[in-house]
């Protein structure tokens, strides 16, 4: 069993195999072949690509809504959280206005309060004054007909506080007075006497 | 025609080509077509129809021939081509199920009594006795013994030490004796 047998033995295999068959070969068929790969090479780039990019336009379109729409829907939350927080600021300020107007106007008014309870009460104080008055010109008339012994000045004084103080406590003392000086004409005009008047019982 | 005078002769195609002469494309087609469709059928099991494998050569050829150095002769260059072009061939085959005519192509079935049919028999089970082997085995094999390489060319188209090709075809012709015994002591 040598090396030759072994040969012998696989070409006479070969021999009786079916011969290759192919056609006749040219290189224009080649030139064509390649041609075509070329054109289906590049086409299938192409359409490759134009995959590519209609992938990437639908991702771009279906994924920019999704990523949009939260911002959209957040910067819109944001502009009413915006309007409210503005309009709770206004009703606040208008708030806090009217609370500091009512302020001013409570110490505006406990200002004038306290300036009308400072004021005396107007009867009482033209009370007060009317006695003051009266007190004045019968102090006056008592003057005139103790130190300058004008009695006639001092009556018609003592008439005027009775005519215009008819109420007065000093009316009475006038009308007092009056009677006193009546009596001390009498008695003078009897003894000669003189009238006395006594301002500190006043 | 020298090997020496073949060679200058092919590398005077290969420098036509280059300048753009599509004819020599053409001469180079013709001179090799054959010789490349008869390896391309012994590796590929004599499956008769190689034209594809064929045309698979050339254009790989065609588009590969401006970038050739001719560091080696044009032919051996384009049986390194066949043979990956057979090797993924095969590869692909292999992934595909078997069909029955494939089957059937291949074993040959018709039995007759004659003397032809016997002998017709006996090539069959021989090449399916190479087919069956490993690639490496098988390629060395068909490269040897069918297309009767020497060792250096066949260390130059494997791509391989020759002490390698060596063993391969150690391995191979053992494995085949082992298949194939009884027909080779009928012939002796």
């Amino acid at each position: 069993m040598s090396e030759e047998q072994i040969r012998k033995l696989l070409q006479d295999a070969d021999a009786t195999a079916r011969g290759p068959v192919f056609g006749p070969i040219a290189a224009g068929r080649i030139r064509q072949r390649i041609h075509r790969r070329r054109v289906v090479r590049s086409a299938a780039l192409t359409g490759a690509a134009a995959i590519v990019v209609i992938a990437a336009a639908l991702w771009i379109t279906c994924m920019r809504p999704q990523k949009t729409q939260p911002e959209q829907q957040r910067i819109v939350s944001l502009e009413a959280q915006v309007r409210q927080l503005q309009v709770q600021t206004n009703a606040t300020l208008k708030l806090v206005q009217e609370i500091l107007e009512r302020d001013r106007q409570e110490r505006h008014l406990a200002s004038l309060e306290a300036e009308l309870s400072s004021i005396p009460e107007p009867m009482m104080e033209i009370e007060r004054q009317v006695d003051k008055t009266a007190f004045i010109l019968v102090y006056q008339a008592d003057k005139l007909y103790k130190e300058l012994n004008q009695t006639e000045s001092a009556v018609a004084a003592y008439k005027e506080v009775i005519q215009l103080f008819p109420k007065s406590r000093w009316a009475d003392v006038a009308k007092e007075r009056l009677s006193q000086i009546e009596e001390r004409q009498i008695n003078k005009s009897d003894t000669e006497g003189e009238p006395t008047c006594e301002p500190g019982t006043v | 025609m020298s090997a020496m005078a073949k060679m200058s002769e092919e590398q005077a195609l290969v420098e036509r080509f280059r300048r753009g002469d599509d004819s020599a494309f053409d001469r180079i087609v013709e001179r090799h077509s054959a010789e490349l469709a008869a390896l391309s059928n012994r590796l590929l099991g004599w499956p008769g129809d190689v034209d594809d494998v064929v045309q698979d050569v050339f254009v790989a050829a065609f588009t590969g021939l401006r970038a050739f150095r001719g560091q080696c002769c044009l032919r051996t260059w384009l049986f390194t081509i066949a043979i990956n072009k057979c090797r993924s061939r095969r590869f692909r085959r292999r992934l595909r199920p078997v069909r029955v005519a494939d089957m059937e192509a291949v074993a040959g079935l018709d039995h007759g009594g004659d003397k032809a049919a016997i002998d017709e028999e006996q090539a069959a089970r021989v090449r399916r006795a190479v087919q069956t082997l490993p690639q490496k085995y098988r390629e060395v094999v068909v490269l040897r013994y069918l297309q009767g390489l020497e060792t250096a060319e066949i260390c130059e188209l494997l791509g391989t030490r020759v002490n390698a090709v060596q063993v391969r075809l150690n391995r191979a012709r053992k494995r085949l004796k082992e298949q194939l015994g009884d027909l080779l002591e009928e012939k002796s």
